[in-house]
């Protein structure tokens, strides 16, 4: 009896590299896996992503090797809190902006007491994990230099020398600028496969992004994260137009109290012919690709 | 009626403690501003965005965040609502220091660092009683199976451990010391897994069983059941609403009066089998009246559902406290031990998920 269920539960994950929107509610979580090899982006609010990670990692994988945190905001980081005490993540890409929510603080000291290294990205950042990449688009030094207003001269002396030493830091400055300007923007890469996740953008950093996308990138790309869970003020017309995407998916929640995701964004993603896929009407959206091939659920 | 006159004195002085208890609360009409500085003597319960807990009679939801600990001791100001303190906010959060407190946080981390969440918090449950980190669509998926009470550490644990100390201190030392240190040990394990009120009722049992076998008296489970809870009614009397306790004790004496009986009634099947069955249904009789009063629900498919899980617990929980105590030298070798529990924690959730 013990022999068959040990058998049973013991499983290998696939050599394909799966992107999962997971189904968070209103708010952000995505997971990328492949093998042994997990990319957490965002959290989510509440504790849902847990369930997500329960669902698609092996028991006995306890630890995730990166998680990025677009931008410090309730449902972009707060599953984050429960994500750190579950498992050991050895790279935590984030920006040092503040966020004066108590909550923030706790991931803070979670991190800090943690083994993670701590990676403040600009848009001048690659990394490299197993045959995945993932680069960095946005935000660029220049607009933290002129945007961030550092505060570390009443904190602790460690976050200071930390951050003038250009290690990675958390809550090193504040901005009179909306969070969202500063999400943290990155191009995932695994083959052919191509994978856009692109935080809270407004409109205007969309179009920013639909230029640098041009100039970077002379190939198909397949998968948009669609910015800002399909907000009117989120995804571009050029953004769109920067390549010809197949997929794009939409983190939100079901009746959400912010009209999300507006019927303009559904309307032009409809028009380039993209095939739009929700986390509210399907649950968790899993693409799996072996870097030629795309397997897409129906919806 | 001489057998009788203890008794008779014993629920006289019960009477006027709770005459007692009830003329000294103080009541505070709706509305009233409290500050309550107060020790945490059971483990808050946390739901997706808020934790609740009970302090001095009071319902309290606070925030998820910061977490409070069994053991901390909190300030908390808020509105006299009925029974619930609304609007409350933490003002001040002390952790307890002391040693077994941190152990316990250990082992959970442990737990939690080891095993997906579900997991870690069946074995947190099954071994320490802890509640913290079970996630709410699984509590509610154990209410609704009627397994909830698999992961409140009941006073099974006691019995493991007074059992596993007595067999094991026996062969190093002489038996009269080896029992006196399994008491020890058990009060140890009461205070390590939060005190709460199943617990505390089977240390005491256990207690008293150990000891009349030292004093070489014969020892009368009913007698020792009713003791018990007098004692702890005269010590916490608010335990008097306590969930936890009603069952716990409810449990009890029905094992104590349904076990042989349905021996009996079963005795044509096979060992294993009817053990477990002979248990559930013991206990089912008492306690589903009670729990069908307190939530107005009652699984008719319960029994089967603890039949098909509980030959799991002994083995988890055993898992779990082996595991933990080697985690805190070595955490590789902890990990893997714990590792061997997963497929029975898997048969447990899965079980449990048909059923809820």
């Amino acid at each position: 009896m013990a022999v068959t269920l040990w058998l049973a539960a013991i499983s290998y994950p696939g050599r394909n590299l799966r992107v999962i929107a997971c189904d968070v509610g209103q708010g952000d979580a995505f997971l990328v896996i492949r093998g042994k090899t997990e990319i957490l982006v965002d959290g989510g609010p509440g504790n849902k992503v847990i369930n997500c990670l329960n669902n698609y990692l092996p028991f006995w994988d306890r630890e995730i090797e990166v998680i990025v945190l677009t931008h410090p905001q309730a449902d972009h980081y707060s599953g984050l809190i429960e994500v750190f005490e579950n498992y050991s993540v050895k790279y935590f890409l984030a920006n040092a902006l503040d966020s004066s929510s108590s909550n923030y603080s706790v991931l803070k000291s979670l991190v800090g007491g943690s083994q993670t290294v701590i990676i403040n990205p600009t848009s001048s950042v690659s990394m490299r994990l197993d045959l995945i990449y993932l680069d960095i688009l946005s935000p660029s030094s220049e607009f933290l230099a002129d945007n961030s207003v550092t505060t570390y001269e009443q904190k602790d002396r460690r976050t200071k020398e930390l951050y003038q030493t250009n290690n990675g830091v958390l809550g090193a400055y504040t901005s009179e600028q909306d969070p969202n300007q500063f999400s943290i923007v990155a191009m995932l890469s695994y083959g052919e496969f191509d994978a856009l996740f692109t935080g809270d953008i407004d409109n205007k950093l969309s179009d920013d992004l639909a230029e640098i996308i041009k100039q970077k990138y002379n190939k198909p790309l397949e998968y948009i994260k669609v910015p800002h869970h399909g907000s009117k003020n989120g995804l571009s017309q050029s953004l769109l137009g920067s390549s010809n995407w197949k997929i794009g998916v939409i983190s939100v929640g079901k009746n959400n109290s912010y009209g999300h995701p507006h019927q303009e964004v559904l309307k032009i993603l409809g028009e380039k012919d993209i095939k739009i896929l929700r986390t509210d009407e399907m649950g968790d959206v899993v693409i799996a690709t072996d870097g030629k091939n795309l397997i897409i659920p129906e919806n | 009626m001489r057998r009788f006159l203890p008794w008779l004195l014993v629920t006289i002085i019960i009477i006027i403690r709770l005459i007692y208890f009830y003329q000294g609360r103080p009541s505070y009409p709706d509305g009233t501003r409290l500050r309550i500085t107060y020790r945490v003597t059971s483990e808050p319960i946390r739901y997706s965005s808020s934790q609740y807990l009970r302090l001095r009679g009071f319902k309290v939801y606070l925030p998820l965040f910061p977490e409070v600990n069994y053991g901390d001791r909190v300030i908390i100001e808020g509105r006299v609502d009925g029974e619930i303190l609304k609007d409350p906010s933490l003002i001040g959060i002390k952790e307890r220091g002391g040693n077994l407190y941190y152990l316990r946080k250990r082992l959970i981390a442990f737990y939690q660092k080891s095993l997906p969440n579900d997991h870690a918090a069946l074995v947190a449950g099954m071994t320490l009683g802890s509640k913290a980190n079970i996630g709410q669509d699984f509590w509610a998926v154990l209410k609704e199976s009627g397994t909830a009470h698999v992961v409140v550490a009941s006073g099974m644990n006691v019995t493991l451990i007074a059992s596993f100390l007595t067999t094991f201190l026996v062969l190093v030392i002489p038996r009269r010391r080896a029992i006196f240190l399994a008491i020890v040990g058990i009060w140890l394990y009461a205070l390590i897994s939060g005190f709460d009120a199943p617990i505390v009722r089977a240390a005491v049992m256990g207690s008293v069983a150990f000891t009349a076998q030292v004093l070489g008296k014969v020892y009368n489970a009913t007698r020792a059941l009713f003791l018990s809870a007098f004692a702890l009614l005269f010590i916490k009397t608010d335990w008097l609403y306590d969930l936890g306790f009603i069952l716990s004790f409810v449990a009890t004496l029905s094992l104590i009066i349904f076990v042989p009986k349905l021996q009996k009634v079963f005795k044509a099947l096979p060992k294993g089998i009817r053990e477990n069955l002979v248990t559930t249904l013991s206990a089912q009789i008492g306690v589903a009246p009670i729990l069908y009063i307190a939530f107005g629900q009652f699984n008719v498919l319960s029994p089967l559902a603890n039949i098909l899980v509980l030959w799991t617990v002994v083995p988890v929980t055993i898992i779990g406290m082996i595991s933990g105590i080697i985690s805190l030298v070595t955490v590789p070798i902890g990990t893997l031990i714990l590792w061997l529990s997963y497929p029975l924690t898997l048969w447990f959730i899965s079980v449990v998920n048909v059923f809820g």
